[in-house]
């Protein structure tokens, strides 16, 4: 029984390299340069799934990216799972494993399919919205089972193994598919020396060529692409993209190919490729070449597997040397169609009869046909095929096609497989995602792309050119064009000759009539994915759904990955027939990205796993991780956290580190904070401007606490600036607003102050930063320094530059622990050395890291706010209790201080920070907990305020909070109730948030 | 020039120094990729670093450039060099000079001197970045990978240097020669860019040099 369907010869496989392949669990054999479709075709493989809604058995119909039905599910173990693979656009390999993704228990024997035999009556289209709906709640639970019957495949549940990446090109021309139209365009842009990407959905280059009768200067038209093949690759401006799909067209010619550049070589990537990347190309001019795709005739059980798209049995006989039958009936209004055919009996099989919808044909390739003995039917079509699980018949009744009605009962023909031809539909979908309305032309019964203000040319089918000679000329002169428009001379090129045909109109045929009504006729399916029917469409035209997007909307017509690729046309014209207007009145629907569904992997790229986010270290990150710190995220950066010991909690860790700060000398790496290097002669002023404070007679030596903010007069950032020179300052900031103050700064220069002469420049990564901190801190500081750090010689808040474990250092006598402290500066080359000193040096004096949570308690016990927690852009100077840092007599109007006396900002009763001590020592306030003053009153409660920071504080002996409440600095001493959500209250008393050392003594000693 | 507080930042010889990768070990990786790797990695360590601002109009600010390290101040998107001396605009007010290590201190002294009066701002930023050199034939193709900047020949002739995206941040990337690029990043990130440049290289293979 193996490959029944082979031809003995023919085809543009390798006989010689035997694949076996499983489809749902069966075992297969194919040849090297199938298509999965090819060789399921091959075997006899009639059923490759069963219909989305109402449940029906179906096979393959096309050959290309347009197949509805053989969507299937590859992936032969879990974490290698694919969904949604076309089996025509999957080539085979050996060990390929497929399984339909529909049908339970399995597509030969469906459960849902006899419930949908019956039930299809009762579901119209609509029927999903108007039966699930309510009661709305119950929706998730329908969703699912609606799912797994409906079967739209699925994500694996292991991590994909293969890896994934992005590539960006900038290109003179862009050619969207490789078949004639585009290879001569490519050829033609390529020798003018013009930067050329080629890409192509299919394995090979040659689209329609690689199974045309055809012939170019009297050669087989597969030796003339292998001749451009092989130009084009020669060129070194040119790249070629086979297996990759132009998904997207987005603005200012910028487009998104998928490349599948391992796909066809097995179920995993080779070790060390890349098994799909997603091309991103901003193309000067960009050539679509996308061709035409064959739209099948709507008749009565046309889904029957067996029921085939004509010009796809021509690329199996010819491309694959696979027959998908024995007895072909051909249904045509066209006189191309009749290719298939000449194959079929070229090949040696019987064509039962070829079905023509118009009078009297005459065209070359009809007169061929008749020539050969094939028996012509005129004014006649396939009006219903039979057949459970493959056709056994076809019923070829006479038509009249004006009138939509049959004019003889016809006769019922014994056949296997029955190809239809409706014409030919143009690819505009890539045309149209930025919304280029197509224009319908009569002439081709076909959607064109319309005017589009990207730089683009259509070439080929796309035009509605389909005759060979006259495609190779539009694709020729397209591609001269882009590349002249690109700014390239393009070079003369003879076009091949093609033997000239005469080919007569085709006839507007899409639903064929029945002697039934559409309503009560067999089912003709016009969107086989998505199992819409040509009455459906008229129930939704009478349901009073006119314009095309609702009937697209009611029906699923051309939903989700199939966007309209076979059954759009039809559809359009079944709509337009049922009320009475032409197809131009009747308008199309628009066409969206992706034009075919593209991986989460492809779109994931190489932002996965570790290189998800950039992650920032500082100097000293290695000795943190050797001391066994665990980490915080604070923006990109990762900083000590804590550094627990023998096993301990965060709690007993941080305890432990806040005591020995306090007691004794604690080490904190503060390079992360935001430092701006300074320097002009209006740098004093500037910084007047900028922060709310004076800096008029800051003297070089001495440096400064200074609040920022935005013209609203709100909070932005704060930190400490130093001046190192009379026009050269030091200033610090938060760590996650380093870029954005220095944003800040450089904005206010150029676009306010340009008068005013000073210059910023980042120096956060140049300085590693080391804080000790703690009593015992000048001790130790003072054993690896040449820097005098007597109490008078050095105060607090001023700066030394000296040697520091013998590197240079500039040392800063600044605290955000109340404890005294010095800051020292390294170059960050050097810090590593510098702080192995200080910890060797350190030992005697218990000197302790710490991380940033008990940076966080030790500051929130002097009350010292963190931008960002304790402030959320509404809070002023004064909400924050820090008028003392606001210059009211500053003569210019420097930014917030307009903002911050507006009405709004002056009136009584506005959220103030304040401190918040818990009744009971051992409750503690949850951060962001909302706060009342009345905690019996009804339910919704006026709340007054809320929680900002809170900390379990041994220094203390108490839990203890800082937080803002209306009024709250006229309220010291009141109580609060924070009501929380297992209905407990907290009750916490209003105080100062200075809880420790409120006179400043500790970092002044 | 007392205003400004011009430092000596760098120690002596004797004092340990670390990298921005040092933590690559990048000298134990000698020799371990492929062989004809498709690309070589290379960190020109502990450069003097400094970036220079001023009035790129002003003849005299660009006359004292000249007479401080006889280079012409290069234009847009562009890097000037003089034996291992280089200058690269970075933005119309600014511009970037590496100099062999060590020389950083006595450079900004000279480029003062030469520019004495003038609204300027030098800055030693020697500790914050590195120059990653890159070369070898698929150079171009990480950088495909990497960045949405056309690195295509005609649009990156050797001797551009551009500021732009790259992977999730931003970096410098510098074209030395035909298949010779350098990329300067900062010290904070260069833990992100070795991981995001040896997968990028994977395909074609990674070798180090040191």
């Amino acid at each position: 029984m193996s490959q029944v369907y082979r031809l003995s010869n023919g085809g543009r496989i390798d006989r010689s390299k035997v694949l076996n392949f499983t489809f749902n669990g069966q075992t297969y054999q194919g040849f090297a340069g199938d298509t999965l479709a090819a060789a399921l075709l091959a075997n006899g493989v009639d059923i490759v799934g069963r219909s989305f809604k109402y449940s029906r058995p179906r096979g393959i119909i096309a050959a290309g990216s347009e197949e509805p039905n053989a969507i299937l599910q590859i992936g032969a173990t879990e974490a290698t799972q694919v969904p949604n693979v076309r089996a025509t656009q999957q080539a085979l390999y050996a060990g390929l494993v497929a399984t339909s993704t529909n049908g339970w228990p399995n597509v030969n024997n469906d459960v849902m399919g006899i419930l949908g035999r019956v039930g299809g009556k009762l579901m119209p289209p609509g029927f999903y919205y108007k039966t699930f709906m309510y009661p709305q709640s119950f929706w998730m639970t329908y969703e699912k089972y609606i799912r797994k019957a409906a079967g739209l495949g699925r994500a694996p549940l292991q991590n994909d193994p293969d890896s994934y990446d992005y590539m960006s090109h900038h290109c003179d021309v862009l050619v969207v598919g490789a078949g004639p139209a585009g290879l001569a365009a490519a050829l033609a842009a390529g020798r003018s020396g013009a930067r050329v990407i080629l890409a192509d959905e299919q394995e090979e280059f040659g689209g329609s060529l690689l199974d045309s009768r055809e012939t170019l200067d009297g050669k087989p038209a597969a030796d003339w692409v292998a001749a451009v093949v092989a130009e084009l690759e020669a060129l070194p401006e040119v790249t070629l993209l086979p297996r990759a799909t132009v998904n997207g067209y987005h603005d200012h010619n910028f487009l998104t190919i998928h490349e599948r550049l391992t796909d066809h070589l097995g179920d995993r990537a080779p070790i060390g490729q890349v098994r799909q990347r997603m091309h991103r190309v901003r193309a000067k001019r960009v050539v679509l070449a996308t061709g035409a795709h064959e739209r099948p005739l709507v008749y009565g059980n046309n889904d029957v597997p067996g029921n085939m798209l004509a010009g796809a049995v021509s690329t199996y006989v010819r491309r694959y040397g696979v027959a998908p039958g024995r007895k072909l009936v051909l249904s045509t209004n066209n006189d191309h169609a009749y290719r298939v055919a000449l194959d079929w009996h070229d090949a040696g099989l019987k064509v039962v009869a070829v079905a023509d919808a118009r009078h009297n044909p005459r065209g070359s390739l009809v007169e061929e046909a008749r020539a050969k003995g094939i028996r012509i039917l005129t004014s006649s079509a396939v009006i219903e095929s039979r057949g459970s699980k493959h056709v056994s018949a076809a019923r070829v009744a006479a038509i009249d096609v004006s009138a939509h009605k049959i004019s003889s009962p016809g006769e019922w023909l014994d056949c296997d497989l029955v190809a239809t031809s409706g014409g030919y539909s143009p690819v505009v979908h890539l045309a149209s995602h930025l919304g280029g309305k197509p224009i319908w032309r009569e002439d081709i019964l076909g959607f064109v792309p319309g005017d589009a203000p990207q730089k683009r040319v259509c070439v080929g089918g796309i035009n509605g050119v389909f005759a060979l000679g006259d495609t190779l000329a539009d694709g020729f002169e397209g591609g001269v064009r882009a590349a002249t428009e690109a700014g390239f001379k393009a070079v003369l090129g003879v076009i091949p000759k093609v033997l000239a045909r005469q080919e007569e109109p085709t006839v507007a045929l899409f639903q064929v009539p029945h002697d039934k009504n559409t309503a009560r006729a067999p089912k003709q399916f016009v969107d086989q994915q998505n199992d819409v029917t040509a009455a459906a469409i008229e129930l939704a035209t009478r349901e009073g759904f006119e314009s095309v997007e609702h009937v697209k909307r009611y029906t699923a017509l051309g939903f989700g990955t199939d966007q309209g690729k076979l059954g759009n046309i039809n559809g359009l014209a079944i709509a337009a027939r049922s009320m009475g207007i032409t197809i131009p009145e009747m308008g199309t629907t628009m066409f969206r990205p992706n034009y075919t569904p593209v991986t989460f992997g492809a779109v994931a790229g190489r932002h996965c796993g570790h290189l998800f986010e950039p992650v920032r270290f500082t100097a000293l990150h290695a000795w943190h991780v050797k001391n066994g710190a665990e980490f915080e995220d604070v923006g990109q950066w990762k900083r000590p956290w804590y550094f627990p010991r023998n096993g301990e909690d965060i709690h007993a860790a941080v305890a432990r580190e806040c005591k020995a700060v306090r007691d004794s000398v604690g080490l904190l790496d503060a390079s992360t904070l935001g430092k701006i290097d300074i320097q002009g002669p209006d740098a004093r002023e500037f910084l007047n401007r900028i922060y709310t404070n004076a800096w008029t007679k800051l003297d070089v030596g001495k440096a400064r606490y200074g609040l920022m903010c935005k013209e609203d007069g709100m909070v932005f950032d704060d930190g400490v600036t130093a001046c190192v020179g009379d026009n050269h300052f030091i200033m610090t900031t938060t760590t996650g607003g380093a870029a954005r103050v220095l944003q800040w700064l450089e904005i206010y220069q150029q676009t306010e102050w340009p008068d005013l002469k000073v210059y910023f420049t980042s120096v956060t990564d140049h300085w590693a930063t080391l804080t000790l901190s703690g009593p015992n801190s000048r001790k130790l500081l003072s054993e690896v320094t040449d820097i005098d750090l007597d109490k008078d010689a050095f105060p607090f808040m001023t700066w030394k530059e000296g040697l520091v474990g013998g590197v240079p250092a500039r040392v800063f006598r600044i605290s955000f622990t109340g404890e005294l402290s010095y800051e020292v500066n390294i170059q960050a080359n050097y810090a590593m050395g510098v702080l192995e000193k200080i910890v060797a040096a350190g030992k005697q004096y218990n000197l302790t890291p710490y991380g940033t949570e008990t940076m966080h308690v030790l500051r929130a016990e002097k009350g010292f706010i963190i931008v960002g927690q304790d402030t959320d852009g509404s809070m002023t100077p004064d909400d924050l209790n820090m008028g003392w840092c606001v210059g009211r007599t500053k003569p210019f109007s420097w930014i917030g201080w307009r903002g911050m006396n507006r009405e709004d900002c002056v009136r009584e009763n506005r959220k103030q920070l304040v401190g918040l001590k818990p009744v009971d020592p051992n409750q503690w306030l949850p951060e962001g907990a909302q706060l009342v003053f009345d905690p019996k009153q009804a339910i919704p409660m006026d709340m007054v305020g809320h929680v900002t920071s809170s900390y379990a504080s041994n220094s203390l002996g108490y839990s203890f909070a800082m937080g803002v409440v209306k009024g709250g600095l006229k309220r010291i001493g009141d109580r609060v109730y924070s009501p929380q959500a297992d209905g407990s209250v907290i009750e916490a008393q209003i105080c100062s948030s200075v809880f420790f050392d409120p006179k400043g003594e500790q970092q002044n000693i | 020039m007392s205003t400004i507080n011009v430092y000596q930042q760098r120690p002596g010889n004797d004092a340990k120094a670390e990298t921005p990768l040092h933590h690559a070990d990048l000298a134990s990786l000698v020799g371990k990729g492929r062989k004809n790797a498709g690309v070589t990695l290379r960190e020109k360590k502990l450069l003097g670093h400094l970036t220079l601002r001023g009035d790129g109009k002003d003849p005299a600010f660009a006359g004292g450039v000249f007479k401080a390290l006889s280079l012409e101040l290069p234009v847009a998107l562009t890097v000037v060099a003089n034996g291992e001396m280089s200058l690269q605009w970075l933005g119309p007010d600014e511009w970037l000079l590496i100099v062999p290590a060590g020389e950083e201190f006595a450079a900004e002294q000279k480029l003062r001197d030469a520019l004495d009066g003038l609204h300027i701002q030098i800055v030693n930023v020697s500790g914050g970045q590195t120059l990653l050199e890159l070369s070898g034939p698929n150079v171009r193709d990480v950088l495909m990978k990497s960045t949405s900047y056309d690195v295509h020949p005609n649009n990156f002739p050797v001797g551009k240097a551009v500021g732009t995206v790259f992977a999730k941040s931003q970096l410098v990337i510098r074209r030395t020669g035909e298949e010779t690029w350098e990329l300067l990043i900062r010290r904070s990130f260069s833990d992100y860019w070795w991981l995001w440049l040896q997968d990028a290289s994977a395909e074609y293979g990674l070798s180090i040099q040191v």
